[in-house]
């Protein structure tokens, strides 16, 4: 993950880590390791990230 | 679907050009042709002598029936294919034939007769490795082609041709019975007024043709060859019925695009030297129907037939495997504009919009479209039809004569569009009522059913309430879709209406020479066309035609909501339409004005010319703005005509976005409302983070299906400054 920058879950007041996470579109499941506070769960997917390799899956889906 | 075999059934895709069609050998010209085309002189020799048997006879001898039929006979001459395949020979490194490695055949074949038929039927059947005995009562081989033709002409190439294989060839051999022959299949080909033995055409095994049964030289050679496919297919099967002839062609003078080009004559006065065999054959149109390829720009972006596409789309429809995979078409389906040009073009009317269309109601009711092809556009169709959506009668009256559907995207554009139009026709007709609702195209280009059915039963009982009204239409779309769904409402165009009423156009301060585009949902609609022509002619504009317009009226890229499904191809269709001309465009589709201007087209909506509203270089609004500007039209409608002043619908909050941000949503079709829900979605529950370099707040909220993210500052004086916006379709399985 290339993100650097350092983010913090304001309701745990925690700082995200790279954890494993679950993703689904179109009947399809993934995982993949992002920010996410290892408290609450709360994630962080950085634009890059979304509109990157997300977008790329999201295509293969809807072509799949 | 069983549609799909229907649709294409009639296709002319691969009917044959006409010079095959008349040719006694069924050559397949496009193919031969587009060898020479090439270059490729030996591979055309091979695929011509594979056709005739014996290249040199037939070129000595051909009549050229082909040139008959030739569309280019008109337009600079015939193409010369006699003198092609003149030059194939002459050209092609190996005139030998080539020599097959196959197992040797038991069964027995007797020839009755070694004229052109019966030596083309043993040439044939030796290639394929039969034992092969020729009886000639004469003392020579040829037949009839003595009378013809030089000997040496054309025994040179018999002696060609059989140079790879042997036949047993019996001179002064006369049969008189066929009773004394035992083989396993006799050809009887003892030329013109030349005994038959009696034999009847369905004996078992036997066989007739050529000069015998009346034919030409050419096509008692092409019955040779035919009889031996005949004859191994009966000694193969024992059917002895013969297969069905080749004859004709439905292929369409209409359909071929004819490029006229002066005939190529050999310098030498004989035959061509290469580069002007060259010449001719780039001429050849290698006729087929390819009308809806030319026109429609999905086909032609794809270079896919009807019957590709239909072939696809089963196959996406109906997968062969459990998990879906092979559904190649599910973005194809999703890129047709739905112009109804592909139609238009067919000259047998073949309808691939429809069938895609259909297709797309088989996916979204398997559930196997992606919704994220048409969500931004359904949740639009839903604001028009909720928040933006009115439907109000004149005070003082029970009953319309006039319905005012201005279309939701006429308002969008520039609510001023919609307020000064029914101004005009309230002045003329007091009693006109206004729908401010959408048509139902997105819903139906989404394949929704239930969703369009809903806003058609909706319209229609306002309709009713106001007394069943006249329609008056500003936009074609929004026409057609009433007549294919609410055919029962009879509708006009607003701009026929204003040119009947004497309307004076206000007229544009920079008006010029222009072109008018017309949307494709005017395709069938000579009379407003003309209208908008006269109208803006009367505004003080000079016309000029563009390549594409009329009967063949493109979309604009807008018909089938197919940008979020496709951008490229979205993207390609507006640079193709705005680059038709370099004039400024008038069009009357707010859809077609706002595209154009996105792309810095110069282009009027003809409602800025009559009204005096805009210039040509407007900027469209963004899709916020357009939501804004349909609350606008509402709140302006209810003021104005209404009176009713105290509604304040246009949504009011503290968030500060630049102006390179704002470009950035629209083209990412974000709407700041959706921004300002996360922002506060996430102040409300908590659930953001903030990044410790920045100073910044990030987070994140799924709406619909969208999962939206937003960066964000808070300013406790100006409320929230957007930094940064972006979405994605992937859900986030949160624990």
């Amino acid at each position: 993950m290339p993100e650097t920058r350092k983010m913090i879950c304001c309701k745990c007041n925690k700082e995200l880590e790279m954890i494993k996470t679950d993703f689904s579109y179109l009947g399809h499941s993934f995982f993949t390791e992002v920010p996410k506070c290892p408290e609450c769960g709360q994630v962080f997917i950085p634009e890059e990230l979304a509109r990157g390799r997300i977008s790329e899956v999201e295509m293969q889906m809807e072509d799949k | 679907m069983a549609y799909t075999h229907d649709l294409v059934a009639d296709c002319l895709q691969f009917e044959r050009a006409f010079c095959t069609a008349k040719c006694p050998f069924n050559l397949d010209v496009r193919d031969f042709i587009g060898k020479l085309q090439q270059g490729r002189f030996n591979v055309a020799y091979k695929a011509y002598q594979n056709a005739v048997g014996f290249p040199g006879i037939v070129t000595a001898l051909c009549p050229e029936p082909c040139r008959l039929v030739c569309p280019m006979k008109d337009a600079g001459g015939a193409i010369s294919i006699i003198q092609l395949e003149k030059a194939a020979m002459k050209f092609a490194r190996n005139q030998d034939p080539d020599e097959y490695n196959m197992p040797a055949k038991n069964q027995r074949i007797a020839i009755i007769g070694a004229g052109i038929s019966g030596l083309a039927c043993a040439l044939r059947l030796i290639t394929r490795k039969y034992p092969v005995t020729v009886f000639e009562k004469s003392a020579q081989i040829g037949g009839h082609l003595h009378t013809l033709l030089p000997a040496e002409v054309f025994m040179r190439d018999i002696d060609r041709q059989f140079s790879r294989e042997n036949y047993d060839l019996r001179l002064n051999t006369e049969i008189t019975s066929l009773s004394a022959l035992d083989f396993d299949a006799i050809y009887i080909a003892t030329g013109k007024n030349g005994t038959d033995f009696g034999a009847e055409s369905s004996s078992d095994g036997v066989f007739k043709g050529g000069s015998l049964i009346g034919a030409d030289t050419m096509h008692a050679l092409a019955q040779g060859l035919n009889a031996a496919g005949t004859i191994e297919r009966y000694l193969k099967t024992g059917i002895m019925v013969l297969p069905e002839e080749l004859s004709g062609t439905k292929l369409i003078a209409d359909a071929i695009e004819i490029t006229p080009g002066e005939a190529v004559i050999p310098a030498n006065g004989t035959s061509f030297t290469r580069d002007e065999a060259l010449a001719e054959a780039k001429r050849c149109l290698k006729c087929s129907c390819d009308a809806c390829v030319r026109y429609s720009p999905l086909m032609s972006y794809f270079k896919k037939f009807p019957r590709r596409i239909t072939e696809e789309v089963e196959v996406t429809i109906h997968p062969s495997t459990l998990d879906g995979n092979g559904t190649v078409a599910t973005r194809l389906i999703s890129t047709c504009n739905h112009c109804g040009l592909c139609k238009e073009v067919c000259p047998q009317n073949i309808d691939t919009g429809e069938f895609l269309l259909q297709s797309h109601r088989a996916m979204h009711e398997k559930g196997a479209m992606p919704w994220a092809f048409h969500e931004f556009y359904l949740r639009d169709m839903d604001f028009s039809n909720h928040e933006a959506a009115l439907t109000r009668i004149p005070s003082g009256y029970e009953k319309s004569r006039y319905l005012f559907f201005p279309g939701c995207q006429l308002g969008a554009s520039d609510p001023r569009y919609v307020t000064e139009s029914f101004r005009f026709l309230t002045e003329r007709f007091p009693d006109t009522a206004l729908m401010l609702h959408c048509c139902g195209a997105p819903a139906e280009w989404a394949g929704n059913d239930a969703l369009h059915q809903e806003g058609i039963e909706k319209i229609k009982s306002d309709w009713i309430t106001l007394g069943k009204p006249k329609a008056i239409f500003a936009c074609p779309m929004c026409k057609q879709m009433f007549e294919k769904y609410l055919p029962e409402i009879e509708g006009e165009f607003l701009y026929n209406l204003m040119d009947e009423e004497g309307i004076v156009p206000i007229g544009s301060t920079d008006r010029a020479t222009a072109s008018v585009f017309d949307p494709c949902a005017s395709r069938n609609e000579p009379s407003v066309q003309k209208t908008i022509r006269d109208l803006a002619i009367r505004s003080g504009f000079e016309l000029e035609p563009l390549p594409m317009e009329g009967r063949l009226a493109g979309c604009c890229s807008y018909g089938g909501q197919v940008a979020i499904a496709y951008p490229p191809y979205a993207e390609h269709i507006v640079q193709a339409k705005i680059e038709q001309s370099e004039n400024p465009y008038i069009t009357y589709c707010a859809n077609c004005r706002d595209i154009f201007a996105a792309a810095k087209k110069p282009v009027w909506h003809i409602l800025d010319i009559l009204f005096g509203l805009g210039n040509a270089n407007r900027i469209p609004p963004t899709v916020t703005e357009c939501r804004n500007n349909r609350l606008l039209l509402k709140q302006q409608i209810l003021n104005s005509f209404w009176n009713e002043t105290e509604i304040m619908l246009i949504p009011d909050f503290m968030l500060l976005i630049s102006s390179e941000l704002k470009e950035k949503l629209n083209k990412a079709l974000i709407l700041e409302t959706d921004v300002y829900r996360v922002i506060e979605s996430c102040e409300q529950t908590g659930m953001k983070l903030f990044n410790l370099e920045t100073g910044s707040f990030s987070g994140h909220l799924q709406i619909g299906n969208t999962t939206y993210w937003v960066e964000y500052r808070i300013n406790l004086d100006s409320g929230y400054e957007l930094l940064n916006a972006y979405c994605h379709r992937m859900k986030i399985e949160e624990a």
